[in-house]
């Protein structure tokens, strides 16, 4: 508690002494000081939704503008408070629009599309100035003095950096951080990504229009062209980026020393501006990758881990089961399953067994809802849940592995717990929650390694913050893809016995497996596909010896 | 007779966007980079040509067999020395996009400032072949047609020299898969340099076409690079008919709001119909549906 209070006293007089500077300052100065400001808010925004998620957006100038384009429109009309109100609903009404039919692009199209969502923000608004009010450019005769302008800025700087203290510290900051590392894992882990994405991207877009509109009157003359100048939003992502976009105080990093080289190049060298700042960013990319914050966190040593008591491990009492009906996948013109049933009762292990390529995985896949069933019913505890998202199965306890082990690679095994903890069902979130992780890791072995960051894992000890991940969602069913391939004796057998007390605690267990002694030890009974189709159903001597499991296996000689 | 000329003057200006998006969809889809800096070359070799044509009277067509090795020879040199660095320093995939995103941006700045040093940021054009002829009732200048079947030419050997050579064949088992390339005994690197030098001739091959008859100014690569990359997610990444049905859509789809509704709606059509296709199918039309 001392320690925030000191930090909060520190940002209060920083706060002081920043909004003395209009008093003492000249007008060079002041303006320099509003350009620091502005593109402090705007990289701060910026890596809000950006630094977490890892979308890279080119869209800041298409908020930033409309933010600017509204005064010029209703400055004289309305009173300021109102004219920032109807400049951030706007904003934000478009980042929702366009959120919702754009997040799910990922990668390389989210940018491009971002990007051209700004030019094409600027010709429609072009054509309507031209067509429709006659006349390119509006002019802002608003009284709004240089120094005011820079209060505003102020305290959107300490709004925007609030707002992002207070996110990453709550359960939307985590999940953020886990949609950036892996959206699938995310996915299975309870959160509702596009949902998380939404808000964010509103939240960002919110400053940045906000910025906009404070910013407008400064030029006294608006046309598209300057409101809507792309190199903003190359500049902002420069700055972020060249700060460490990951980190709270990352931008303001890479700000400062922009701005002034912005500052220096133009005054000295007009010219050739654009080739010594081209230049300068192809320098960063190949030296600083990790940006100025990169640098700072190799030199800092890591803080010491805190040591918290392990918890008992707490499992979901009973009453767990999964019944799979007419079971339909068809990938084109293959049917990877067709109609397929079973079901697993409270507290049983059953093993999914058959060649490569029988369709196994892809039963997972369906019933965790990463792949949508052609036909046929999934019931977890009698509720039907084929169609559900993803997010929403894995909240109603239908827990996963992947056969292709998926860590969150840098993040510490207590935060790859963490994020299924908040999310699930019932959540934990806070003083408690790292404890529970803590007693998951302890659960799955992993005690001495809570603090560890995930890549740093061998393959068995990620297998295991695998399985402390999926637990994490206090699953009533757990499926476990090939979870004991690639294991030695010794961990064979620890990992048999760690199966063994997860059904003791009460789970149902589907296991997709082709160690056969892990299945004649565990499996209660034996669900046997071939090419898509169930070819035997019961006690794991009994389907083992059968004549069509030994062909599908071995082929026809030793049938 | 409308509907024939705006067909027609798309076509040809889709058959442009075509060609220049093949050199990027090579340029990313096999070698993995994200060019932002693309169109800067498109705009080079553009202000090259008719430095040529007004200052030596070389006629662009000769001309184009100097500035595509050339194009050519600097690409690979740019990949070797600038891009394989990051190549070599990515974890994965999404890391190699970023970087060499934050690193083409870069060289966007360094080539347009080059570029605005020497030309200045006026507007150029010169008049070559521009002699009106009637197809199917709508005038069109000859460079234009000219420009078209040079584009048709080089896209089609292109498309050839990739389906039917050895190297061809290599160069798409990397787009497919550069892991599981190497396993065949392929070059993955030489491929990827020999694909992106290859991407950055074909800019440059449609640069010095489109210069025949546009016009055009040190600064507005970025356009050029937008417009290909529309082309090249439409079309599927790495899908070469992809590209050519996306781009000519795309030219047909401009120069028919241009015409219909007003010419500074252009880039406005572009993106609603990019953004139409992109939801309706995210991976492109032709797209797999993977990445």
């Amino acid at each position: 508690m001392n320690r925030q209070w000191t930090w909060a006293c520190g940002a209060v007089g920083a706060l002081i002494v920043f909004a003395l500077v209009p008093l003492l300052a000249n007008s060079y100065y002041l303006a320099l000081g509003v350009s620091l400001l502005y593109f402090a808010v705007l990289a701060t925004a910026w890596a809000l939704f950006s630094g977490s998620t890892h979308y890279i957006s080119l869209a800041t100038v298409a908020f930033f503008g409309i933010g600017a384009y509204t005064v010029g429109v209703l400055g004289e009309v309305l009173p300021w408070p109102l004219v920032l109100l109807v400049a951030g609903t706007v904003g934000v009404t478009l980042a929702l629009v366009v959120g919702l039919s754009t997040l799910r692009l990922s990668g390389i199209y989210f940018v491009i599309f971002s990007f051209g969502l700004s030019e094409l923000i600027r010709q429609l608004v072009t054509w309507y100035e031209v067509n429709i009010h006659k006349s390119v450019g509006r002019y802002i005769f608003i009284d709004i003095t240089q120094a005011q302008i820079y209060w505003q800025l102020l305290a959107l700087t300490a709004l925007v950096l609030l707002t992002g203290w207070l996110i990453n510290r709550s359960r939307l900051g985590l999940a953020l951080r886990v949609i950036g590392q892996d959206e699938v894992v995310a996915r299975h882990a309870g959160i509702d990504i596009t949902k998380a994405k939404l808000v964010m991207f509103a939240v960002s877009a919110l400053f940045m229009t906000l910025t906009g509109a404070v910013m407008a009157p400064r030029w006294t003359y608006i046309d598209p062209a300057i409101a809507f100048n792309p190199m903003l939003s190359f500049e902002v992502v420069i700055m972020a980026l060249f700060g460490g976009a990951g980190v709270l105080f990352g931008p303001i990093l890479g700000v400062i020393p922009f701005v002034l080289l912005f500052e220096l190049l133009s005054a000295n060298f007009p010219n050739y501006f654009s080739i010594l700042l081209g230049l300068v960013f192809m320098v960063i990319v190949y030296a600083l990758p990790h940006g100025v914050i990169g640098l700072l966190q190799r030199r800092m040593p890591q803080a010491p881990p805190v040591a918290t008591m392990p918890q008992p491990f707490a499992m979901a009492a009973k009453g767990a089961a999964l019944e799979v009906r007419n079971l339909r996948k068809a990938f084109g013109g293959l049917v990877a399953v067709q109609d397929l049933s079973f079901a697993a009762a409270p507290g049983e292990i059953v093993g999914l067994i058959g060649p490569n390529g029988s369709g196994k995985t892809t039963v997972l896949n369906l019933i965790s809802g990463a792949l949508p069933a052609d036909a046929g019913d999934i019931r977890c505890d009698g509720r039907a849940i084929a169609g559900l998202g993803t997010h929403r199965i894995a909240r109603l306890g239908i827990a996963r592995t992947f056969q292709l082990v998926r860590v969150l690679e840098s993040m510490t095994a207590v935060d790859n717990v963490r994020a299924a903890l908040a999310f699930r069902g019932r959540p934990i979130w806070g003083v408690g929650a790292e404890a529970v992780a803590r007693g998951l890791l302890a659960r799955v072995g992993l005690t001495d390694k809570a603090d560890q960051i995930a890549s740093q894992f061998t393959y068995i000890d990620q297998k295991r913050l695998e399985l402390a991940r999926a637990l994490a969602l206090e699953p009533r069913v757990l499926l476990l893809d090939e979870w004991l391939a690639g294991l030695n004796r010794t961990e064979l057998n620890d990992g048999i016995a760690l199966i063994r007390s997860l059904r003791e605690a009460g789970l149902t267990v589907i296991l997709v497996e082709h160690v056969m002694d892990a299945i004649r030890s565990l499996c209660d009974h034996c669900v046997v596909m071939n090419a898509g189709v169930k070819i035997a159903d019961g006690p794991p001597a009994a389907v083992l010896a059968d004549r069509d499991v030994i062909r599908a296996y071995l082929g026809e000689a030793d049938a | 007779m409308l509907a024939v000329d705006i067909v027609l003057t798309g076509l040809i200006i889709g058959g442009m966007y075509a060609l220049t998006a093949l050199g990027l969809t090579l340029q990313y889809g096999v070698a993995r980079i994200m060019n932002l800096s693309y169109g800067e070359f498109l705009v080079a070799a553009a202000l090259s040509a008719f430095s040529l044509y007004t200052g030596m009277t070389v006629s662009p067509l000769i001309g184009l067999f100097v500035v595509v090795p050339i194009a050519f020879a600097l690409n690979w040199l740019i990949f070797k020395l600038l891009l394989m660095p990051l190549v070599r320093r990515a974890k994965n995939r999404d890391v190699l996009e970023v970087d060499s995103i934050l690193a083409t941006f870069g060289l966007l700045f360094v080539i347009q400032g080059v570029a605005l040093v020497i030309f200045g940021g006026q507007y150029f054009s010169y008049s070559y072949l521009s002699i009106p002829v009637s197809v199917l009732g709508s005038a069109l200048a000859v460079n234009r047609l000219v420009a078209l079947a040079f584009a048709a030419v080089i896209g089609l050997g292109i498309y050839l020299a990739l389906t039917r050579t050895r190297a061809g064949t290599a160069i798409r088992a990397v787009a497919v898969d550069p892991v599981s390339a190497q396993l065949v005994a392929i070059d993955v690197k030489r491929a990827s340099a020999f694909a992106y030098a290859l991407g950055g001739a074909l800019v440059a091959a449609g640069g010095v076409l489109v210069s025949m008859f546009l016009t055009f100014h040190a600064s507005m690569g970025v356009e050029f690079t937008m417009k290909a990359l529309i082309v090249v997610i439409m079309g599927g990444v790495g899908n070469v008919l992809g590209a050519l049905v996306a781009g000519l859509l795309l030219g047909i789809g401009e120069t028919a709001v241009a015409r219909l509704i007003d010419p500074g709606l252009t880039l406005a059509a572009t993106y609603a119909l990019f953004l139409a296709a992109l939801l309706i199918r995210p991976t492109g039309l032709f797209g797999r549906s993977t990445r």
